[in-house]
């Protein structure tokens, strides 16, 4: 009994497989690129929209204002000994405009393709560029935007199921995820708090498209740095569809 | 080969034959069956995601707002419009002192941002395993919402509101998309940033990994220029919190404090409201700027803004013209009538232009109100519909027409089987106690003495009157199982009022004490009163209870709009209570009818409940309360006629 069930699932498994095979194949298709087989559009303007952490945002807080944010000790001596003129002097204004800092900035972006594998954003806020590079890593290290790898990031099952259309629902959609390393050590929050430059951030670009036509991307970011954070923190953030470059202004880094 | 290699092989290839084996069974068991349904017209068979498990917030973001507690007159951030502006400041957080507000529970947006623990689990079908509901448990409140995910519609508008909201899903890409509507009026920050009752918000659920981002757009027509967006992140914990209840019992908070008093600030003198801005050294305009303060180079536009500009945002501004209700209209207007249950054998039918319940039961149906009297037929066909009796009893709120136009029509299609032969019928001379000389053709029809009287100065048709009324405070009947109570409630909208209690069913008809629709109807000629409606107002509260966090428990059926509970009633109580404030303030420094309305003393109200245009304007409301509390300066309120 149990020989003629298995026999029987074998036999409909290779006629499956033998289905498969059947006929003339196909010229194999190109690859797609990153950008050809993008799962979600991200190009274009989109503005900031500063609804959370607002204050610290905004305005730049006060020294020593490092509340929500997971500072261990030596974060916190960093953080208080933050002194915006000694960076001035150090020309390095753009502490707080590296990439774990960039998009807490109130900006704008501007999303393109710079070629078939890499996405470009600008900020007009401290006109800075990320680079974001699928396959190999893109960027330049210990600067402020550090070093990224993008991927199109889809929610899949662990294990394919051998049978066709057995794998349950197909899945559109998903999200971009970036992994950025070797940052110059920089400002999550104007006020001086600081990341290391071993921090790691990993970020997932989603975008949502609401009833009444308003589009919004929302980067979710962790950043984990272990030599300032005791745990890895974690924040989202928002952008709006623009459909042109208004308010397009780009303007230098600034200290305070 | 070597031997430990392959051993290996063997191995893999074992595991292998077993995984196929395995794949290809269930493939069998499943091509014996149906394919099961698309649980809903966009939603795949399966989720794109799960949410099932622990969720704790990480609050990286607004961490001191969400734990400790957001700071007063603290608004950035928010596309708060004139009227949201004006309610924030307007609000005083010892209002939460109040009874009836001590376990308001967090409406959805707010309470995905509270501190506190979180589960998700899924409800599927037990028998096609499809998936029905995901729900998602709050600790703080204990907030219990469920998102259907069955395809079912939203509710219509005449239905209850609730702190969660009515909340459907679908898989859209990598997402969970969920729509909600039904909200009741709550916090989208909680220093009294408002969130009204018509908001509607939309989430976006997105796992990556272990990590959970929750994002909330919430469209709010009352409070917000645009919509508000928001998210909220939350990480995976394998095992349970163990912690998820959050008890509310409410009690005196403050002994000996005044009936009837609700805290709030007057316009313009919020005490704290530059504290937030002194203290960060900000300017005052900043958190007062709704939309802007959301944008780049925000901080650039506040420059330009003067002192004086910034503190104009206190008050309202002075000569615009009054907004009108951005509220969505719950009444049907389809020309058919409609059928809420309320609870047990209690409902509401919506469409005649006034709300109307009906009890039924083994006696005759209990109808409060009749409507206005243009789809009677229509009324006793739905009436026909929930009662195998006629209509036996008939009591009315009021004597206004959207409350008794149809008293006639369902009058003549009862009859009351009680009184036939009774002592009341037999020596009743026709034509002078109304119908009680012919029950067996008609409904009997109580109310308030006042209101017959009204009616007949009014020349009411005789046969839309009602003969059974009661003089003093109170009219009670054992009728269907429950006891049913008419309370008198003097100078509220007219010198008639009544409030009609079903005890056991727990449910109050209000009549046009409580609207959800517009200002109350304060009919000044016809004997109401400001005061005599907050007193009503009271009443119901005095009587009502919640069932769980400030909702449920004892329904209110308006004379208009959806069914209410405690909650809808409070917040209507507090606007009339800080309206005649405001008014009675003005009168005391000597202000004219004139300076009373250019002072828009409802401008953070009006987006809400304001008109500009039928039968009862705001410009007429605030008349009604000036010349109500100038008259009761002059001359007690009366008891009763």
């Amino acid at each position: 009994m149990h020989a003629a069930i298995v026999a029987a699932v074998m036999t409909v498994t290779l006629a499956a497989l033998s289905a498969q095979g059947r006929g003339a194949a196909p010229p194999p298709a190109p690859a797609p690129t990153p950008r050809s087989g993008a799962l979600i559009d991200l190009t274009g303007y989109w503005v900031s929209l500063v609804t959370e952490d607002w204050r610290y945002r905004q305005f730049t807080p006060p020294k020593g204002d490092y509340v929500s944010i997971p500072l261990n000790a030596a974060g916190r001596k960093v953080a208080d000994a933050w002194d915006p003129a000694k960076d001035e002097a150090a020309g390095e204004q753009c502490k707080a405009y590296g990439a774990a800092g960039v998009v807490r900035i109130p900006t704008r972006l501007h999303v393109t393709w710079q070629d078939d594998t890499t996405l470009k954003l600008d900020t007009d806020a401290g006109a800075q560029t990320r680079t974001l590079r699928f396959g190999r890593p893109q960027g330049t290290a210990d600067s402020w935007q550090g070093v990224s790898v993008a991927s199109w990031d889809q929610p899949r099952p662990i294990f394919a199921s051998p049978i066709p259309n057995r794998g349950g629902p197909a899945i559109k959609g998903g999200s971009l995820k970036v992994v950025t390393t070797n940052m110059k050590p920089g400002y999550l929050r104007k006020n001086g708090v600081p990341y290391s430059a071993g921090a790691v951030m990993t970020e997932y670009f989603d975008r949502f498209d609401v009833p009444g036509g308003d589009s919004f991307i929302v980067v979710t970011a962790e950043l984990v740095d272990p030599e300032y954070l005791t745990t890895p923190y974690w924040t989202s953030t928002h952008f709006k569809r623009q459909s042109d470059a208004t308010g397009w202004r780009p303007t230098p880094c600034t200290a305070r | 080969m070597h031997r430990a290699l392959r051993e290996n092989a063997m191995r893999n290839l074992r595991a292998l034959l077993c995984v196929c084996l395995a794949a290809a069974g269930a493939s069998l068991l499943a091509q014996g069956q149906a394919a099961p349904p698309a649980a809903g017209a966009d939603t795949p068979s399966g989720p794109a995601i799960d949410l099932s498990g622990y969720w704790t917030p990480t609050m990286n973001e607004d961490g001191m707002e969400r734990g400790a507690g957001s700071e007063l007159a603290d608004y950035g951030g928010f596309a708060l419009n004139e009227a949201g502006r004006l309610w924030a400041l307007s609000y005083d957080p010892s209002r939460v002192t109040l009874r009836n507000h001590q376990c308001d529970a967090y409406v959805t947006p707010y309470q995905m941002r509270a501190t506190g623990n979180f589960r998700a689990w899924e409800e599927r079908d037990p028998h096609d395993q499809r998936l029905v509901a995901i729900h998602w448990w709050a600790q703080v409140t204990e907030g219990h919402r469920v998102i259907w995910m069955d395809g079912r519609p939203h509710p219509p508008a005449w239905a209850p509101h609730t702190f969660r909201g009515f909340s459907t899903g679908k898989f859209v890409g990598n997402a969970l998309v969920v729509s909600t509507t039904h909200l009741k009026q709550g916090w989208l920050r909680r220093n009294g940033t408002p969130e009204s009752d018509q908001a509607t918000v939309t989430e976006f659920f997105v796992r990556h990994g272990d990590h959970l981002t929750n994002t909330t757009v919430v469209t709010d027509p009352v409070y917000l220029t645009e919509p508000q967006l928001r998210s909220n992140d939350y990480y995976r914990t394998p095992v349970d919190h163990g912690t998820w209840l959050y008890a509310c019992d409410d009690s005196e908070q403050i002994v000996g404090r005044a009936p009837g008093v609700v805290p709030h600030y007057p316009f313009g003198k919020q005490p704290y409201v530059r504290e937030y801005s002194q203290k960060y050294k900000l300017p005052l305009a900043a958190t007062l700027s709704g939309a802007a303060s959301m944008y780049p180079q925000f901080q650039e536009s506040l420059r330009t803004t003067t002192e004086a500009a910034a503190a104009a945002l206190l008050q309202p501004a002075p000569g615009r013209p009054d907004e009108v209700s951005k509220a969505v209209d719950p009444e049907p207007r389809d020309g058919e009538i409609h059928v809420l249950p309320i609870r047990g054998n209690v409902y509401m039918l919506v469409g005649d232009g006034g709300n109307i319940v009906v009890q039924t039961g083994d006696q005759g149906a209990f109808v409060v109100d009749t409507g206005q009297g243009k789809l009677s037929d229509k009324v006793i066909a739905a009436i026909d519909k929930l009662s195998e009796k006629p209509i036996q009893f008939i009591a009315n709120t009021s004597f206004h027409a959207e409350h008794t136009g149809g008293n006639a029509r369902l009058g003549a299609a009862g009859m009351d089987p009680s009184l036939p032969g009774s002592f009341f019928v037999n020596s009743a001379p026709r034509g002078v106690t109304g119908f009680f000389s012919d029950p067996l053709r008609h409904a009997t029809m109580m109310a308030h003495n006042n209101v017959l009287i009204r009616m007949q100065d009014a020349n009411a048709p005789a046969d839309a009157e009602p003969a059974d009324t009661y003089l003093e405070e109170h009219r009670r009947k054992f009728h269907n199982g429950d006891t049913i109570e008419l309370f008198y409630e003097p100078n509220a909208i007219t010198d008639g009022d009544s409030l009609v209690v079903f005890r056991r069913a727990d449910v109050i008809v209000a009549g046009d004490i409580f609207t959800t629709t517009q200002y109350p109807v304060i009919d000044l000629k016809n004997g109401g009163s400001v005061e005599g409606e907050i007193k009503a107002l009271n009443d119901i509260l005095n009587r009502t209870n919640y069932e769980h966090e400030g909702e449920g428990g004892t329904y209110v059926v308006p004379g208009h709009g959806f069914l209410g509970d405690e909650h809808e009633v409070v917040e209507y109580r507090d606007m009339v209570v800080i309206v005649r404030d405001r008014v009675k303030t003005m009168i005391d420094a000597g202000a004219t009818p004139a300076q009373v309305k250019a002072a828009r003393v409802t401008a953070d109200y009006d987006t809400r409940y304001g008109s500009n245009t039928g039968a009862w304007t705001t410009e007429m409301f605030v008349e009604a309360v000036y010349n109500s509390l100038k008259a009761a300066g002059a001359t007690p309120a009366r008891a009763g006629r």
